[in-house]
C-alpha cells in the first residue's frame, strides 16, 4: 500500500466531506435544525445538474451553477413552509418535517427521474494527473479548491462582515437579535437556502464520481453527521479540519483494517463523542 | 405635552394566570417614567408587552401606540425599527460578538426624522469606557460594561422611547447611579424614557412620573415630587431595602 | 382517553371483533395480509410510541430492535432449528441487552441530541448487518420456516397469512393490553412524573435515570415481537428492516391520529397500510403520500387528526365544549 497514495486518497475523501457537511453544520449551528432531508437534497442537486445537462444538452460548468440555484430556490419553499415550528425553535419537531421531506424528495426523484443509475459526467473526472506511484484526477483538484474557497470565503462572511455577525447573533440568542431589529425568519430562511446550495454544489463537484441513482443519498451523506459533531456544530475550521481528518480516517482504515466497516467504524467514534460528552450538541 | 408612547388596556395572560391586568399607561415626550413594584408584579411583563417581546409564550390584549403610530400586530424587530426600543432585564447582548459587532448589527434608521441618531462619537462620550473594549466579546465584559453596551445598542437604533429593564440588576450601586445618571441626562436632551426598576430610591431621585405596580394592576401613579411621600411607596422603598 | 373508563366486557368485544376483521373484509389472501401486516407495523409502532408518550422522546432507533427481532427468529429458526416460542423469547432478551446499551449511551442525552444519537446508533447497527457475514451481509437470510408454535405435544403451524393472522391478533392485543396497563403501573406513572413535574418526582424519591432507562428496556421487546412476526412472514430478513420507510411509517403512525391514545397508533398504522394497499399510487407515489402526511400533520395539525376534529368542531355555529 502506497501510503502517499492513501494521504492523497484521504485528502480527496476529505474536501469531499468537509464540502458536502458545510451547508449542515451551518444550520445546525445558526437554526439548530437537523435536517434529515440533506442526503436526499445531494441527490437532487445531482440530478438536476444530471437532467440539465442530458435533456438541455447544457455543459458541466452551467449545469452545476444551475443546480446550486435551483436547490437555493427549494430551500425558500421548504423554509417556508416550517417557518412556524422554527420560530418556535420545536426542534424535535423539525427534524421529523425533514425526514418526512426526504421521503418525499426520494419518492419524488424517483418518479421524474426513474431508478436506474445514470451517468453524470464531468469532463474533468476523467482527466488524471499522474506524479511518480500517485495519481489523482483534475475533478480531485477542481473539489479541493472548491472546497477551500467556499470555506474561505464563508469564514471572512461570518466572521468580518455584519452579516455573518447577524447570523452568530440569530444562533446564539434569536429573541434578543429580534430587538437588535434583527428579523429572525429571513435570517433563517437565508442560512436553510445557503444549506441546500452548498449540498447541491457539493453534489455537482463529488457525484461525477460514481454513477448516482435516485435511491442514493443516505451513504453519501451520513458521514457529514459525523463531520459536523467531531468538527464542533457551526464551526467552519472545525468541519473542515474534521472532514480531512474523517477522509484520512476512511482512507487509512480501509486500507489497513477493511473497507467495508469504515462507516460503522466512524460512526463508533462518533456515538462514543455523543456519548461522553453530550454537552457538546446542547443547545446554548 | 405630547405622549410619546402610549398603553391602553394592555393584558398579558400566561397560560391561566394573569400577569398584566388591563395597564393604561403613558410615557409623555422627553420625560423620564419609572414603574416600580414587588417581585411578580408583572413589571417585566408589561416593558416586554410595550416591546410585543418575550421569552414565552403569552397572550396580549390591549393597545400600544407610539406616537400617532399603532404597534398592535407588529413583531418585535419592527416595533424596534419604528423607534420603540427595549433593553430587556438580564441578557442584553451577544456574549460571543465583540463589542464593536454588538453594536454594528444596529443598523441606524435611514429616516430618523423626529428621533435622535446617536452618532459613535456620542456614544464614545456617554460611555469612554467601551472604547478600550471594542474588540473584547461579550463575555469577556463586566456587568457592568455588558450594560453600557446594551444600551449603547439601544441608543445607536435612534430611539423614539426606550424602555429599560432593570439596568441595576447585578450591578454595584456606584455604577448603578452612574448608569441612571446618564440616562437622565439622555432625557433632559429630549429622550422619552420608560424605567422599571428594584432599585426604588435611585428611581425616586430620578424620574419625572412613576407608576407602582402590584399584582399586574397600577395601583398608584404621579409625578415624582408627589408619590415620594406617598405611603405605598415607602413601604415599596422599604420592602426594596429588606427584600 | 385510554378507554380505562370503558368496561372490560366492552373492550374485549372490541377485541374479539378486531379478530374477524380480515374474515370480514373478504376473507381473501390479500385482505389477511393486509391486516397481518397492520398488526405487526402497529406492534412495531407501539414500541416507539411508548417513548414518547412515556420520555416525552422521539426515538430514532427502534428499527433497532425491530431488526433485532427479525435477525433472532432468522438466525435461530435457520440455524439452529428453534420453533417459534424459544425464538419469540430469544428475540425479546436481545431487544432487552440492545436497549440496556442504548438506554445507557443515551441516559444523560434529551431532545433533538437524544433523537440524533438513536438514529446513529440505527446506523451502526444497519451497517454491522450489512456487511456482517454470520448476519447474511447484504443477502441477508433466506429460507425461514413457517412459524411454528409448539408447547409439549401440542404445535400448530402457520403457513401463509390466514395462518399467521391470530398469532398476529394475539401479538397485537397483548400488545395493546401491556400497553394499557402500562400507564398504571409503577414504572408508568413515575415515568408521567418525571415527565410532568420532575422536582415532586425526586422529592418522592423517583430515580429519573432508573425510570429513563426501564420506559426504554420495556419498549424494545414490542418492537422486536413485531420483527420476529415480520421475519416469519416473509420468510426472510435482511438489512432493509433497517430501511427509512419503517421509521417514517413508525412516526407518522405515532402522530396522525393524534398523541397518548391508546388506539392511535393502530389506526395510524391501518390508514397507511389501507392507503398502500387498496389505494396505492405506485411505490414512488406512496412514498410521496407518507412523507406529505408525516410533514403536513407536524407543521399543520400538531395534535394529529384528533386535534384538527377538536379545532372543526368549535368553529363558530358549532356547541363548544
Amino acid at each position: 500500500m502506497n501510503i502517499l497514495q492513501q494521504l492523497i486518497n484521504g485528502l480527496v475523501l476529505g474536501s469531499g466531506y468537509a464540502l458536502i457537511a458545510i451547508g449542515w453544520t451551518v444550520l445546525l449551528g445558526a437554526a439548530r435544525l437537523v435536517n434529515f432531508a440533506h442526503g436526499q437534497l445531494y441527490m437532487l442537486g445531482a440530478f438536476v445538474a444530471w437532467a440539465v445537462m442530458t435533456k438541455l444538452g447544457v455543459n458541466y460548468f452551467l449545469a452545476v451553477p444551475i443546480a446550486v440555484v435551483a436547490l437555493g430556490l427549494l430551500g425558500v419553499v421548504l423554509q417556508g413552509l416550517m417557518l412556524r415550528p422554527v420560530m418556535q425553535q420545536n426542534l424535535t419537531s423539525l427534524m421529523i418535517v425533514t425526514l418526512g421531506f426526504g421521503y418525499i424528495f426520494q419518492g419524488g426523484a424517483s418518479r421524474l427521474f426513474g431508478g436506474d443509475p445514470e451517468r453524470f459526467v464531468s469532463p474533468l473526472q476523467s482527466a488524471e494527473i499522474r506524479i511518480g506511484e500517485i495519481w489523482f484526477t483534475w475533478q480531485d483538484v477542481l473539489t479541493l479548491v472548491g472546497t477551500l474557497v467556499l470555506f474561505g470565503v464563508l469564514w471572512l462572511v461570518l466572521n468580518r462582515t455584519r452579516v455573518g455577525a447577524i447570523v452568530r447573533s440569530v444562533a446564539e440568542d434569536p429573541k434578543l437579535a429580534q430587538l437588535f431589529g434583527i428579523n429572525a425568519a429571513l435570517v433563517y430562511i437565508g442560512v436553510f437556502v445557503f444549506e441546500c446550495a452548498a449540498v447541491a454544489l457539493g453534489a455537482g463537484l463529488v457525484a461525477p464520481r460514481s454513477p448516482i441513482l435516485t435511491s442514493m443519498g443516505f451513504d453519501e451523506v451520513i458521514l457529514t453527521f459525523v463531520v459536523v459533531v467531531l468538527g464542533g456544530i457551526g464551526s467552519v475550521t472545525g468541519s473542515l479540519i474534521a472532514g480531512f481528518g474523517l477522509g484520512l480516517f476512511t482512507a487509512l482504515f480501509g486500507a489497513l483494517v477493511s473497507s467495508a466497516y469504515t462507516t460503522a467504524a466512524a460512526f463508533f467514534v462518533l456515538l462514543a463523542f455523543l456519548v461522553l460528552r453530550p454537552r457538546g450538541l446542547a443547545a446554548r | 405635552m405630547t405622549v410619546e408612547l402610549e398603553a391602553t388596556g394592555l393584558s398579558v395572560r400566561y397560560g391561566g394566570n394573569v400577569a398584566v391586568d388591563g395597564v393604561d399607561l403613558a410615557v409623555p415626550t422627553g420625560k423620564m417614567v419609572g414603574m416600580v413594584g414587588a417581585n411578580g408584579a408583572g413589571k417585566s411583563t408589561l416593558i416586554n408587552a410595550l416591546a410585543g417581546w418575550s421569552r414565552g409564550t403569552p397572550v396580549v390584549r390591549g393597545t400600544v401606540r407610539l406616537g400617532s403610530t399603532s404597534m398592535d400586530g407588529l413583531p418585535p424587530h419592527r416595533r424596534a425599527a419604528q423607534g420603540l426600543v427595549l433593553v430587556p432585564e438580564g441578557k442584553g447582548i451577544f456574549a460571543e460578538l465583540t463589542v464593536m459587532e454588538n453594536l454594528a448589527l444596529v443598523r441606524p434608521p435611514a429616516d430618523p426624522t423626529g428621533r435622535h441618531l446617536f452618532s459613535m462619537e456620542e456614544i464614545h462620550e456617554l460611555f469612554p469606557r467601551l472604547a478600550e473594549r471594542r474588540h473584547h466579546k461579550g463575555r469577556m465584559l463586566s456587568g457592568g460594561e455588558r450594560q453600557m453596551v446594551a444600551v449603547s445598542r439601544a441608543l445607536r437604533a435612534a430611539p423614539r422611547v426606550l424602555l429599560l429593564d432593570e439596568p441595576s440588576a447585578g450591578l454595584a450601586p456606584r455604577l448603578v447611579y452612574e448608569l441612571l445618571e446618564t440616562m437622565r441626562k439622555l432625557v433632559d436632551r429630549g429622550l422619552s424614557l420608560l424605567l422599571v426598576e428594584q432599585n426604588v430610591r435611585a428611581t425616586l431621585e430620578l424620574v419625572d412620573e412613576l407608576y407602582l405596580l402590584e399584582r399586574g394592576k397600577v395601583v398608584a401613579r404621579g409625578p415624582a415630587q408627589t408619590m415620594r411621600n406617598d405611603p405605598r411607596i415607602l413601604e415599596a422603598y422599604l420592602g426594596s431595602l429588606t427584600g | 382517553m385510554t378507554f380505562r373508563h370503558l368496561a372490560n366486557p366492552l373492550a374485549l368485544l372490541l377485541a374479539a371483533l378486531a379478530y374477524f376483521v380480515p374474515a370480514l373484509a373478504g376473507g381473501s389472501p390479500v385482505a389477511y395480509g393486509a391486516c397481518t401486516t397492520i398488526a405487526i407495523l402497529a406492534v412495531m409502532s407501539y414500541g416507539a410510541d411508548l417513548i414518547l408518550s412515556y420520555l416525552g422522546e422521539v426515538s430514532l432507533g427502534h428499527t433497532i430492535f425491530w431488526a433485532a427481532g427479525g435477525y433472532a427468529a432468522a438466525l435461530l429458526s435457520v440455524n439452529a432449528g428453534w420453533s417459534g416460542l424459544p425464538t419469540a423469547a430469544a428475540a425479546v432478551v436481545v431487544a432487552m441487552v440492545l436497549a440496556v446499551v442504548l438506554g445507557l449511551a443515551t441516559l444523560r442525552t434529551r431532545e433533538f441530541v437524544f433523537s440524533l444519537v438513536t438514529y446513529a446508533a440505527a446506523v451502526v447497527a444497519m451497517e454491522i448487518a450489512f456487511n456482517w457475514s454470520f448476519l447474511g451481509g447484504s443477502d441477508g437470510i433466506v429460507g425461514i420456516p413457517p412459524l411454528t408454535l409448539a408447547i409439549g405435544s401440542w404445535s400448530v403451524s402457520a403457513n401463509g397469512n390466514d395462518q399467521l393472522w391470530p398469532i398476529a391478533w394475539v401479538v397485537l392485543m397483548g400488545t395493546l393490553l401491556f400497553i394499557h396497563r402500562f400507564r398504571h403501573s409503577r414504572l408508568g406513572t413515575s415515568a408521567l412524573m418525571v415527565q410532568m413535574n420532575p422536582d415532586l418526582a425526586t422529592a418522592l424519591g423517583i430515580d429519573a435515570r432508573k425510570v429513563r432507562l426501564g420506559v426504554f428496556v420495556a419498549s424494545a421487546p414490542i418492537s422486536a415481537l413485531a420483527g420476529w412476526l415480520y421475519a416469519y412472514q416473509r420468510a426472510y430478513v435482511g438489512p432493509d428492516m433497517f430501511e427509512t420507510y419503517f421509521l417514517v411509517l413508525m412516526l407518522t403512525a405515532i402522530v396522525i391520529v393524534g398523541r397518548r391514545l391508546l388506539l392511535g397508533p393502530l389506526i395510524g398504522t391501518a390508514l397507511i397500510i389501507v392507503q398502500q394497499t387498496f389505494f396505492s399510487i405506485g411505490g414512488d407515489g406512496d412514498k410521496i403520500v407518507l412523507g406529505s402526511v408525516l410533514a403536513a400533520i407536524l407543521l399543520l395539525w400538531p395534535r394529529g387528526l384528533v386535534g384538527l376534529w377538536t379545532v372543526l368542531r368549535s368553529r363558530p355555529g358549532a356547541p363548544t365544549r
